[in-house]
């Protein structure tokens, strides 16, 4: 019997998952988008996307536009890849077709 | 923990997944007020024309509609992030734009102008622009939005005079505001469907 994957503990967590998803989809996102998105909370979110971004899977520019602050997310390529292995993963686990 | 519950776990990570790929494609969808202005814009540019006789009237009305396209776009857009597929669809309508303003203009120019050669270009380019964005969006009713401005294109090759103007009419009517109305619906109901989800 073929050795099941383990699923990345970085990506597992429920509220980094759904921000990697969101951040898949998009060229950039604000932090209010991804907060309006997700539901979290400003320091929940806050804190889940310091965890991705330590990983190496989001990176961030800080700005500010008319004066005020702005916080802009992308994904790098290896969030990108991590989120394709633990979809991958995740489909083996389950034995089903995505 | 049981495999069933485990089992769980990982079937709610899928739908979560599933579920922020809707709501991340969500929010960069509404166009549909475009196309209901840029049909406005060339019943008023073929209004002026023929009763204003001014040679004006065409490239004044399409500037003035590019900045209130441009404008109202980014207005909207603030804050929503630019999806790939979003990026795709505009580049799209933007070439499609930027090339029917470009051999407009110098046919004008140039004198080689003609009713019927304005209808062949201008169907052509937003027939392949309809049938690009229903290929990528997989949208019937813009494939049929295509083959109106087709159909309005070909009728200008071999038509009457008269015959052109119906055409152009038609196709303005039903590829450009009748569906820029029917996607405003469309976009207004998935709003409220969303509203009531996260409610």
């Amino acid at each position: 019997m073929p050795e099941l994957p383990e699923l990345n503990p970085v990506i597992h967590g429920k509220l980094r998952l759904a921000l990697l998803t969101l951040l898949a989809g998009v060229e950039e996102a604000e932090f209010t988008w991804l907060r309006e998105k997700t539901g979290a909370t400003d320091g929940n979110l806050g804190a889940q996307l310091l965890k991705l971004e330590e990983a190496g899977y989001v990176a961030v520019e800080k700005k500010f536009v008319q004066r005020k602050p702005q916080s802009l997310y992308r994904m790098t390529e290896a969030g990108r890849t991590a989120l394709t292995e633990y979809v991958r993963a995740l489909k083996q686990l389950l034995g089903a077709e995505l | 923990m049981s495999t069933d519950s485990n089992e769980m776990e990982l079937t709610e990570r899928l739908k979560l997944i599933e579920d922020m790929i809707a709501e991340g494609r969500h929010g960069q969808e509404s166009w549909g007020w475009s196309f209901v202005l840029w049909g406005v814009a060339y019943c008023i540019a073929t209004a002026w024309a023929t009763w204003g006789h001014s040679n004006l009237a065409w490239p004044v009305t399409m500037i003035a509609a590019g900045v209130m396209t441009g404008v109202i776009a980014s207005r909207m857009s603030h804050g929503h992030p630019e999806t790939t597929l979003g990026r795709a669809l505009g580049a799209v309508w933007m070439a499609m734009g930027i090339s029917l303003m470009v051999v407009l203009v110098c046919l004008a120019a140039s004198g080689r102008y003609d009713t019927h050669v304005f209808v062949a270009i201008v169907g052509a380019m937003l027939g392949a622009a309809h049938a690009t964005s229903a290929i990528i969006l997989k949208w019937k009713m813009q494939f049929f939005c295509a083959l109106v401005w087709l159909a309005a294109c070909v009728t200008a090759c071999f038509g009457s005079d008269t015959a052109v103007a119906v055409a152009f009419f038609a196709a303005t009517f039903f590829g450009q505001i009748s569906f820029g109305i029917y996607a405003m619906i469309l976009e207004a109901r998935r709003r409220k469907q969303r509203e009531a989800a996260h409610a």
